[in-house]
Formats: structure tokens, sequence, C-alpha cells
């Protein structure tokens, strides 16, 4: 527990409306979108100005209190979990869409504005940001950035980082930094707003974003395909690709979710597939048209079921199916371990093949689901952690499936990131070198390691391994 | 974990309680977080106090204000991909905390902010006298919130008077179309509190619209409060069950239940829901489910009127309407593209859809009297889509949305009339 005193004090500073200590309100402030961590902050605070967030991170810094950023909290890492307890720092009232450039192709947005409410910004003017992590109605553009936010668009757009200019952020000591700037071309100095992309709150607090746009893509359109097997799916993307056809999106579902997409697609061949193949192209009406007739003559080679969604509103219900991957499979067992390994793409049939194997061995259902065409997957291993026995199985095969992933060429996090739920892989997937060069970033950004205390490579011994739940302190 | 028996109503929702996986697509759309910003206050959140609650992490006091602070719109239903209904949730939360702790509404009330506004009371009083006294003799049971409920919205709100002649004194209990025009169908109308107490003229414009056109309708005087300020406002099952015993068997008789209050006929369809306790109930509930019908719903699927039955009143002509499509009707009933079609297709009127025109409007019964500032703050999103859409006149099927429009629109020192979608005709 803190000293009420700094309660008292974080009210003076970011007034008594803007300060959460009752216990429901702690409560609500003790889980991120997994369901593996649980623990309650000792108080929350959530700024409205960046010289709120400066006084509130000097007076941690000044009584050496853990502070965990958070924005939506709709991440699937632990990450934005406040194990250690203390502050909780939410940026969800730092929420204003500052500019939109149409003519620079740019756009200053506060951290606490959510995705889903700066994309229908951008819409109006005919832009886009194409990260699009499946969060994105309740993530915050600070999560994004922090996170390094991907999404199925990222096979054509690639990820938050090729998106950020510039950054302010709010060091652990209080110092406010500029960082980048405007124009898409900087080569002045190291590439410092890279180091807070992706830093999980670690770092420093990232109160101001400047992020470069792009056209709204004119027409798009969705095409459904299913296939007998995995391999076969994997191959006609490859295909597609080597075809000169780079879609927007391609996302994997296999045969667990499939109810979803009843009544969508006939039941023949839901119950005669494996796996369905989404896949979207987008640009100009002319291109987008061209290009869905070489998709489509590719699935043909492959499959016998294809069809093109007629219009916008056929293909939002696909794309629904798709996004409620999660909550479906989440529904079918007490407890899932989502992993997000990403390999290279020609490796994916080797990977899920490999991985069935280890989940066959260890006798644990899994499913699969993912962005396909970047070699981006979710696999799901289905357990139970009350049941002992049947636990330690699902994470013997979740070992094995990184593993797997790993000497493929793969990495052990494609978009999720690390925070509490991937640490205990971390040495096995990075140069012991690079995760020393990691902590002296961290001891000269945050030397007395009050920012997100116990994620990422600090590693702690009183965080038990694999913890389904920590009691919250309050 | 606290034994289940506490927790009778949560455990009835257990299945969307355990379908939520935390995934955060309400947040966009819950418009309680939109202002707030807070995790207690969004969909999610409030699914995990209630997990925590039965936990033993937490009592019904601590989260009791976090579960009142929800407008029950649905929204976050609409986005989850689980399907999670957090509203069923949050009303049977309630509905354990009233039964564990006592009803706070609308003593709460009386207490901390009626009697020391004494002039205030005095009427109050006066009204509430009034219908239990003359108009509702206490012998038939029948329950009213209404004055309480009016009272606590005038907390610096523009609301409408109290009409001097309640339509149950204006319309008889039966009324036939004139003579020459052939009975189609009888029905049975549910006045709601709000038309018959507040908008009589809106009710006395339905029935004379459909005798007007085929339609015998009943008012039946054995008819109460729909009570959902008292079943999802507040909890309180248990009056909620006489409430909606007095409904059933005051409409016992008739094919249909035509309504013009969206909240009503939700609330009504939801009897079978929250309420029925017993086999006998839950066949009684949902047959009279079956029965209810949205004014406009009845109107375009049942009698399939043509354009050229709905005639303009003349002052509405040639003016510019748009709609506000109350959380009871488009989501609740599933109501949504009938009062369009109506409005469409009048060559007298132009009609303009409002952006969002489905978000909640802040009203939400008990809700805007408990948080008036979170919501007035909600209404000012709904009244900036008003003012986009540059129509003269704002209409909507649901009288308390309706008054929280006109107060909304008066608040900006907006032209916009507001009214119920009947009342723009003859």
């Amino acid at each position: 527990m803190i000293d009420s005193n700094i309660i008292d004090r974080l009210r003076r500073i970011a007034g008594n409306e803007n300060v959460l200590a009752a216990r429901e309100d702690l409560l609500a402030y003790s889980y991120d979108a997994t369901n593996t961590w649980k623990h309650a902050p000792d108080v929350v605070v959530l700024p409205v100005n960046v010289a709120q967030v400066s006084e509130i991170l000097r007076l941690a810094s000044e009584n050496r209190v853990p502070v965990t950023p958070r924005g939506g909290g709709t991440n699937v890492s632990g990450g934005s979990v406040p194990i250690k307890g203390g502050i909780v720092l939410c940026t969800t009232r730092l929420d204003r869409i500052i500019e939109i450039n149409r003519a620079n192709l740019h756009a200053v947005v506060e951290p606490g504005v959510v995705l889903q409410d700066f994309n229908t910004a951008l819409a109006r003017q005919g832009l886009f940001f194409p990260p699009d992590p499946q969060s994105f109605a309740g993530c915050t553009m600070g999560g994004v950035v922090a996170e390094n936010s991907g999404g199925p668009s990222c096979l054509k757009y690639g990820v938050t980082r090729q998106y950020v200019l510039g950054l302010e952020v709010v060091l652990a000591d209080g110092t406010v930094v500029k960082l980048g700037g405007l124009t898409p071309k900087n080569r002045t100095g190291y590439e410092l707003a890279m180091l807070f992309t992706g830093s999980e709150g670690t770092l420093g607090v990232i109160s101001r974003i400047i992020l470069r746009l792009l056209p709204a893509p004119k027409a798009s359109r969705t095409i459904v395909a299913a296939f007998d097997d995995v391999a076969t799916a994997g191959e006609t993307v490859s295909s597609i690709i080597a075809g000169s056809v780079l879609p927007s999106k391609v996302e994997f579902v296999d045969n667990w979710t499939f109810e979803k997409f009843r009544g969508l697609l006939p039941d023949e061949t839901l119950d005669s597939s494996q796996v369905i193949l989404l896949i979207q192209v987008d640009g100009l009406p002319e291109t987008v048209e061209a290009e869905t007739q070489l998709v489509e003559a590719t699935c043909q080679q492959n499959t016998p079921w294809i069809k093109v969604a007629v219009d916008s509103t056929e293909a939002e219900r696909y794309w629904q199916a798709r996004r409620a991957h999660f909550s479906d499979i989440s529904s079918r067992a007490h407890t899932i371990v989502n992993e997000d390994v990403s390999v290279p793409r020609d490796k994916i049939a080797e990977f899920i093949r490999l991985s069935q194997e280890s989940a066959r061995r260890h006798d644990v259902p899994i499913s699969f689901a993912g962005h396909v065409g970047d070699g981006n997957f979710h696999p799901v291993v289905l357990t139970d952690n009350r049941d002992r026995e049947h636990y330690q199985r699902a994470l013997m095969c979740v070992d094995e499936i990184i593993e797997t992933a790993l000497s493929l060429g793969g990495v052990l996090s494609g978009e999720h990131g690390i925070g509490l739920e991937k640490q205990r892989f971390l040495k096995k997937a990075l140069d012991p070198a690079a995760i020393n060069i990691m902590k002296k970033i961290k001891d000269v950004l945050d030397p007395l390691h009050i920012l997100n205390p116990g994620k990422i490579w600090e590693e702690d011994s009183k965080i038990p391994l694999n913890p389904f739940r920590v009691n919250p302190s309050g | 974990m606290k034994s289940n028996t506490d927790f009778q109503q949560i455990e009835r929702f257990k299945e969307d309680l355990d379908r939520c996986t935390k995934c955060g697509f309400c947040m966009a759309s819950c418009p309680v977080y939109r202002e707030e910003r807070t995790e207690g206050s969004v969909a999610r959140g409030k699914i995990m106090l209630v997990r925590a609650l039965l936990d033993g992490e937490i009592t019904a006091d601590e989260m009791a204000e976090q579960l009142d602070r929800c407008t029950l719109c649905l929204a976050c239903t609409e986005n989850c991909p689980a399907g999670t209904r957090v509203p069923s949730v949050v009303a049977a939360a309630r509905a354990d905390k009233v039964r564990l702790k006592g009803l706070s509404f609308p003593y709460r009330l009386v207490y901390r902010w009626l009697l020391p506004r004494r002039r205030m009371f005095g009427y109050t009083l006066r009204l509430a006298s009034w219908f239990q006294g003359i108009f509702l003799p206490r012998t038939e049971g029948t329950i009213r919130h209404l004055s309480f409920f009016l009272s606590a919205l005038g907390k610096g709100r523009h609301i409408p008077q109290i009409a001097p002649r309640f339509l149950r004194q204006t319309v008889p209990e039966v009324n036939k179309p004139p003579a020459g025009v052939a009975v189609k169908y009888t029905v049975g109308y549910f006045t709601g509190c709000m038309t018959d107490f507040v908008f009589p003229e809106l009710g006395e414009k339905i029935v004379s619209f459909l005798n007007r056109n085929g339609v015998a309708v009943v008012v039946p005087r054995g008819q109460g409060c729909c009570g959902a300020p008292v079943f999802l406002g507040a909890g309180d099952f248990a009056t909620g069950r006489r409430m909606a015993d007095a409904n059933v068997k005051a409409f016992k008789e008739l094919d249909y239940i035509i309504t013009d209050c969206a909240t009503c006929a939700s609330a009504m369809k939801d009897y079978v829901r929250f309420l029925a306790d017993t086999d006998e109930r839950k066949r009684d509930y949902a047959a009279y489910a079956g029965r209810i019908k949205d004014i406009t719903e009845f109107l375009v699927d049942v009698l399939k009127l043509p354009p050229s039955a709905y005639r303009v009143a003349p002052e509405y002509r040639g003016k510019t309407v748009t709609w506000h499509e109350p959380c009871h009707l488009g989501r609740y009933l599933g109501v949504r593209e009938q009062p369009r079609q109506i409005l469409k297709s009048i060559p007298d009127i132009k009609y303009v859809e409002m952006p969002d025109a489905a978000r909640c409007c802040g009203m939400a019964g008990t809700f805007s009297i408990n948080f008036y500032e979170l919501s007035k703050k909600i209404a000012d999103k709904k009244v900036a889509s008003i003012a986009a859409t540059g129509a003269g006149i704002v209409v909507t099927g649901c009288p308390g949305c309706e008054l929280q429009l006109i107060d909304g629109t008066r608040r900006h020192n907006m032209p916009q009339k507001v009214m119920h979608i009947m009342e723009l005709f003859e």
C-alpha cells in the first residue's frame, strides 16, 4: 500500500475528479484482456494535460512509487496490469485529436484517443491510419504506439512504427521530451521516437503522437475461400502474392470457429472444410476488380469453394465472424492460452503441422487463427487452469509451439508484446547481449525502475511463474 | 465465494457474465464510458465488478453506484463479439442488491432531494395523493412512480407541465371507428405514464388516427405503469411483478397491445426475462410479450397503411424532419425501419437521417435523476447530431427520450420542435 499522503498529493495535482481510490474503482483497473493476470493498483490517476503527467511522474520518482501507464487496457499481454501495485496512470482523458492535416498527410493526437474514433474522424476527410489491432473499438492511440500494434491490414500497410513521425514523451523523472517531427523523412540523430514505440510503457509515458496518414483506398473487395487442409491454404496465399497481388488482409480461421460462419457459408462447405481464408484487396476500383479476379483465379486452382462478397454489407458479415474468433474460442474452454508467434510465410504450413503434433502429443485441443498473410499466428490452446495436470500439459504444448516458431526463424510475439504473458520465453527469443542493452537503456531513462515494473525483460522471483491469479492488494 | 442464494438473479444471467472476454469492444459504443473514460463505467468493467461481487472481493454497496451508472442502452451487446447481454447482468445485480440491502429508490430521492425543497415536495405530495386517492384507488393496487420521477427530473430541467386533464379522463375506455369505417382490428392501447399524465394530446391523436384507419381502440382502465423504473431502474422485482400481473390482466382479451413508448414496450416484453418466477407467469408474460407492438410497427407491419394514410398536420407541412431512434425501439425491439419507412414515404415533409441516430440520448429514466450532469453530457452529443441535420422537427418513439431532447435543445437555445412521430399527423 502506498502512503495516503501520495494520494492526497495526486488529488492536488490532477483534481479530485481525476483520482480514483475506492475499492471498486481499483478493482476495475486490476486486469487487461488476458484471463491470467490480475492485480489492483493503490490509486488510479487520469491526468488531463501533460503538465499533470509530468508532476505525477515527478511525485512517483521522489517517492519511488511504481507507475503503470495504460490507456484502454485492451492489451493481451498482461502489460497494463499493475502487478506491483502503486499508481495506474490512465491516459483516457487525454483524448483530443489536435490536428488532422490533409495536405501534409499527418495527424497530431493525444494518447487517449480511441483508435476507432480516430479512424472515423480521418474517414470524413478521406484519410486512414492502417494499423488495425482487433481491439480497435477500445484501444487508445498511446497504447497503439507503446505496443507497436499490428492487425490484419499490416500485410500490405505495415505496423504502427511505420506511421510514427514524432512523439512527446514524459520520462520517469517528469522531464517532457519531444522526439521526431512532422515530416516523413527525418535523419536527425538517433531514432529515439522508435525507442518508445513498442516500449510497453517501461521507458516513458507517451503524451502526444504525430502520425503519418494515408489516403483511404477508394474501393475494396472481400473474397472468402474454404480449403480442405492447412497446407493448401498456405500455398494459395503464397501463389496470390507470387502473382503480384498484395492483398490488404489475408486472414485464416480453422474449423474450431466455423460456427460463426453458419448462415454465411453453405453448411456442406463448413462441414467438409478445415480452413477458411478471408482475403481483402483494396485500392482504385479498377485495380480492385482486376486483383479480385486474379485472387479468384488463384484460389480456384486449389479449392472449389470461393465467394466474392457482393457489397460491403456482406463483406462486413464475414469480418465480424472473423473478429468473433477470440470470444468464440474463449467460450469453448475455462482457460485459453493465446499465443502470438510470427513465422516466415513459407513456413506457415510446417509450423501448423508441427504445432498440431505437439497438441496431439500433449493431448490438448488447439485452434489456429491469424494474419496468415504476414505469418503472424494466434495458436490457442484450450485448457482449464483448475485442472492442474491438464493445464501443465497445455503449458508444455505452448512451450513447444514457441520453440517450433523460433526454430523456423520466427519470433515470440508478432503484435501482442511481451508484458507478463511471454516473459518466461524471452531468454530463448532474444540474444543475451540484446537483453543487456535493453537493461542499460532502461537504467538511463528510468534509473529507479518505477515505470511499468515487472514487465518485458524484468525478471522477479516475486512474480510466480504461470500464475492464474494474483489477488488484488486493495 | 458467497452463497449463491445471495445472488439469485445474477445467477440466472451467469451465462452472460461468463461470456465476456474483456476484449473492450464495448468501449467505443458505451455512452457512459464515452463521457467518463473510466474502466468502472464501461460494460466490461461492470461485468468484472459483478464477478468480483460473486467472488466476495467487493460488497454490493461498494459497487452500487457503478451499477446505477448504466443506461441499459444495449449498445455494448450490439457490438460484443461474444454477444454478452450486459444490461441483463446489471439489472439482475441491481435486483440482488435491493433484495439484500433494501430499496433505496424512491425513498432516497424523497429524503435527500425532495424534502429539502418544500414547494416541490408539496407539489409532489399533491400529485401523489391525486394519483393514489382519486384516480387510482389503493384497492386496485395500481402503483405509480411517476410523481416522484417527474419531480426529481425538475432539477433545473426543462420539462413539460403535468397535463391539466389526464388521458384517461379525456378518452373513453372503448373507442370505435367513426360511422362508415369498417373495423379491421380491435387493439388495446397501453398509454404509459408519460402519455397519460404529460402528453395526453398524443394519446388522443393516436386513438383518432387508429379509429380513422379502421382500428377500434380499447384503453383498459386496469392498466398501470409498465414497471421499468421499478424493476429495471431500481431493481425491485417484487413490486415489478405486481405491476406486470396487473397489466397482463388488464389486456387479457385483446389481440394486440399498442404502445407509443418504446421503453414501456420493451420493459413489458422483458417481464418474462426478469420477472417470471413461476411457470404460470412465464406462460402469461411470454404470451403478453408476443402481442405488444410499437405503434409504427403496427401501422407498417400489420395495418400496412399506404403513404396517403399519413396526413401531415398543416403546421408541419413542408418542414424538414429528423428521427431519433430510441434504444428501446431499435436495439431492444428491433423496430428500426418502420418509423423511417413512414417518414420517408410522406411527400409533405423532407426527411433527413441524423448522424448516430441510434446513439443513446442519456435519459434512461432513473439514471438521469441519479446522474443528471452525466446525462446532460450524453445528451449534448445527441443535440449536436440534431443540429447537424438542419431539421426543424425532431421526432422519436419514446416520451422519455422526448423529455431528454426537449431539455437538451432548450439548454442550447435550439429552435427544434421535439415530438412523438405520431404528433406529426392530423
